[in-house]
């Protein structure tokens, strides 16, 4: 029985499909953090952002956009036979780009240039793929929409392949997921080493420098600690730069979700729960929130309570400031 | 055919959110997932070999579900022995025409909690066709008066405070029922004793059902069930296909694990319900009927459970327990009760209502609210694997299968 499913969902899987990101970020938007690097396009290590972290800052005009549309009205049906969603509903990226407050694109789009740089300062040599990058497709594998992603994964094979890497770091844990569990079932030859930028790190976490900090809480994202088994990682970076970690009443394989896998169909709800678990994690006695996913950051953000006083940040943005020191 | 769900998806939205304000469910369902937590890892400290059992009912379960149609084959005929008689539907209709054809009209029916029930809507069937019927569990009793549908497996009045109990046994009882819980329980207390023993028929579920004895296990704590299947002349038991295991000693396996993570130590009681009642105290002359049933019959109910005994991918959802732990971890359930549900609450539940009660139209806005984050399955006794489900749920949406 065929099902006609929300429109967010036809119009994510078909940005994905068509433009490579879920929110159809041009590959030059999506490199532009890049830019001064100078970083190779081919190399042993190969750096993966899949835009994810880029992307951020118009997921929630995104929704907001969606939400505002009455999915049961005349306009709506009439939509429904367009080809090109995308442009009828008038959601393009130009128009969402304009829309996003500076500070949040430069801070999103800042991340992958810092996470590029503290890998640096550890001495790793990587390549990237620039404008070419294409996003990993998890939202296929998360949706359902696994007979798209059975050809998409093969185009994001082939950028990957031209870069004549043996490894791959992800920044997100969700592209580290599918590329180590997924990728190999669908695409032949797909025998790569899937690290995290965790694992990096705390590799060679004895180079770190020491932060100087008041006490952190580390969130412990559902993928990083249940799917790859990484926590305790986490919480040795942090000793490593001598930040003191409090716990969270629910941490590591029992840390709860930040919400925001429902945040395209139930937006509201995604911010109930990501502000409950903002306030779970403040229960630990800090106030300053590290995760190590860029929708576990969104999702927190964006559920806090107006006027939240805790500090939200990515992991790389806190090892940042080693660098930087 | 296609099937247009986005406005259902729109109203379920709506729904959730106005669960997610609900002042009453968030104190009960905060003050429940606490006290969960806590007594779980307190009996798990006093009853250290819980989770070494519960592995070994993962391999009883498994083995079971390979070997339904004979642990079926067995069951009934163990029942039969036993002097009962044994029914199978095959599915939703045939289950409520059996039970009906028991029952009959114009009888007094007193029941226990079952989800069997809420899946099948036996209560409303058999009073639409002329009976009385009493739940009698405590929960179910207040959201019979207050025809709302459970909103949590074990407690499933959950939502409703003291206050609210109060107003509508006001009502229902004609005289002043006070906000005081003990006041309230007392009122209902006093009303079901006279239903039990002038009713002419129990009905419950059951827990588990051991295939080569024919032993219908059921735990509570109130005491309603004893007294539901013990005192009306005919004991009528419904239960799901996937509550059978091979032997006797099994079943104790599964009940003690069962409620080990339903947050029982141990519960206040077990029946274990077989045949009817008999005596053979005068001259060995065996006699049915002696203070209990003298009737005695079991409808062991399929309605899509082969069929997802069938599928490799989901078999293992039949394994669930019902302990309701995965229910206190979801971080979406903890928000909004059992509006994260159609009659099976949860992500298991979502599964549970794409097979068994709802089919996919029903089961699709719930597979697309779950967060796949997998806490669940850190909790669930039988390591259900619902994230891996509901992906697989997904995909045969999005391909429309």
């Amino acid at each position: 029985m065929e099902m006609k499913l929300p429109l967010v969902l036809d119009v994510i899987s078909e940005n994905i499909i068509k433009h490579g990101s879920p929110l159809a970020l041009k590959g030059s938007e999506v490199a532009s953090w890049a830019k001064g690097l100078d970083l190779p396009d081919k190399g042993e290590l190969l750096f993966y952002t899949g835009g994810e972290y880029q992307m951020l800052p118009f997921i929630d005009s995104l929704i907001k956009t969606i939400t505002h549309l009455d999915q049961g009205s005349k306009m709506f049906s009439m939509m429904m036979g367009a080809r090109n969603i995308l442009n009828k509903t008038g959601i393009s990226p130009e128009k969402m780009y304009a829309s996003v407050l500076a500070k949040d694109k430069d801070r999103y789009n800042s991340i992958c240039f810092k996470a590029a740089t503290v890998l640096k300062e550890l001495g790793f040599e990587f390549c990237y793929s620039g404008n070419e990058e294409l996003y990993s497709g998890a939202l296929l594998y998360e949706l359902g929409y696994l007979e798209d992603m059975k050809d998409y994964v093969l185009r994001v094979a082939e950028v990957i392949k031209k870069s004549g890497a043996k490894t791959i770091v992800c920044l997100s844990p969700h592209a580290a997921e599918v590329f180590k569990f997924v990728y190999p079932k669908m695409v032949e030859g797909f025998d790569y080493e899937i690290r995290t930028y965790i694992d990096l790190v705390w590799e060679r976490r004895d180079r770190l420098a020491k932060i100087k900090s008041e006490s952190v809480v580390i969130h412990d994202s559902c993928r990083l600690a249940r799917e790859l088994g990484i926590h305790q990682e986490l919480r040795d970076i942090m000793e490593s730069v001598g930040a003191e970690v409090k716990e969270a009443p629910m941490n590591r394989e029992w840390t709860s979700c930040c919400g925001g896998p429902i945040k395209i169909l139930f937006p509201e709800l995604s911010h109930v729960i990501g502000g409950r678990r903002v306030n779970e994690l403040k229960e630990s006695g800090s106030e300053h929130i590290l995760t190590s996913c860029p929708y576990c950051l969104s999702a927190l953000e964006g559920g806090r309570a107006k006027g939240d006083s805790a500090l939200i940040e990515d992991l790389i943005e806190f090892l940042y400031r080693g660098v930087k020191a | 055919m296609t099937v247009d769900l986005r406005k259902d998806f729109v109203n379920y939205a709506k729904s959730l959110n106005v669960a997610s304000e609900d002042k009453n469910i968030r104190t009960a369902i905060s003050r429940a997932v606490t006290s969960y937590r806590n007594t779980v890892s307190e009996t798990l400290e006093r009853f250290p070999h819980t989770p070494e059992l519960a592995e070994e009912v993962k391999g009883i379960k498994r083995q079971s579900m390979a070997d339904l149609d004979n642990l079926l084959e067995q069951a009934m005929a163990s029942v039969e022995r036993n002097k009962g008689k044994a029914f199978y539907a095959k599915d939703h209709q045939a289950a409520l025409e059996i039970a009906l054809g028991l029952v009959g009209k114009g009888k007094t029916v007193v029941k226990g909690k079952s989800m069997l029930g809420e899946e099948l809507h036996l209560r409303e069937y058999l009073e639409d066709n002329g009976n009385e019927v009493w739940e009698t569990d405590l929960g179910e009793f207040i959201l019979q008066l207050r025809k709302e549908r459970p909103m949590h497996i074990l407690s499933p009045s959950i939502h409703v405070p003291r206050e609210q109990v109060a107003e509508v046994f006001s009502k229902f009882f004609n005289k002043e029922v006070p906000p005081d819980i003990a006041e309230e329980v007392k009122v209902v207390k006093e009303f079901l004793r006279e239903k039990y023993f002038t009713a002419d028929i129990g009905i419950s579920g059951a827990n588990v059902v051991a295939a080569d004895t024919g032993a219908m296990v059921i735990i509570e704590n109130e005491g309603n069930v004893r007294l539901a299947t013990g005192a009306p002349p005919v004991h009528i038991v419904v239960v799901g296909v996937e509550k059978l295991v091979p032997t006797f000693q099994d079943a104790m396996k599964v009940a003690e694990v069962t409620w080990r993570y339903a947050q029982y130590g141990v519960p206040g009681y077990v029946n274990i319900v077989s045949g009817p009642s008999k005596t053979g105290d005068i001259e060995k002359v065996t006699t049915y009927g002696a203070h209990g049933p003298k009737e005695f019959y079991v409808i062991f109910v399929d309605n899509g459970r082969t069929e997802m005994a069938d599928e490799d991918k989901f078999s293992q959802a039949l394994h669930c327990l019902r302990c309701g732990g995965c229910m206190y971890e979801c971080p979406v359930f903890q928000v909004t009760a059992g509006h994260f549900g159609h009659i099976y609450m949860g992500g298991i539940g979502a599964i549970w209502t794409a097979f068994v009660s709802g089919g996919m139209e029903k089961a699709a806005p719930l597979v697309y609210s779950c967060l796949r984050c997998g806490r669940c399955v850190e909790r669930c006794p039988m390591s259900i694997e619902v994230p891996a489900m509901i992906g697989e749920l997904r995909e045969r949406i999005v391909n429309g299968k």
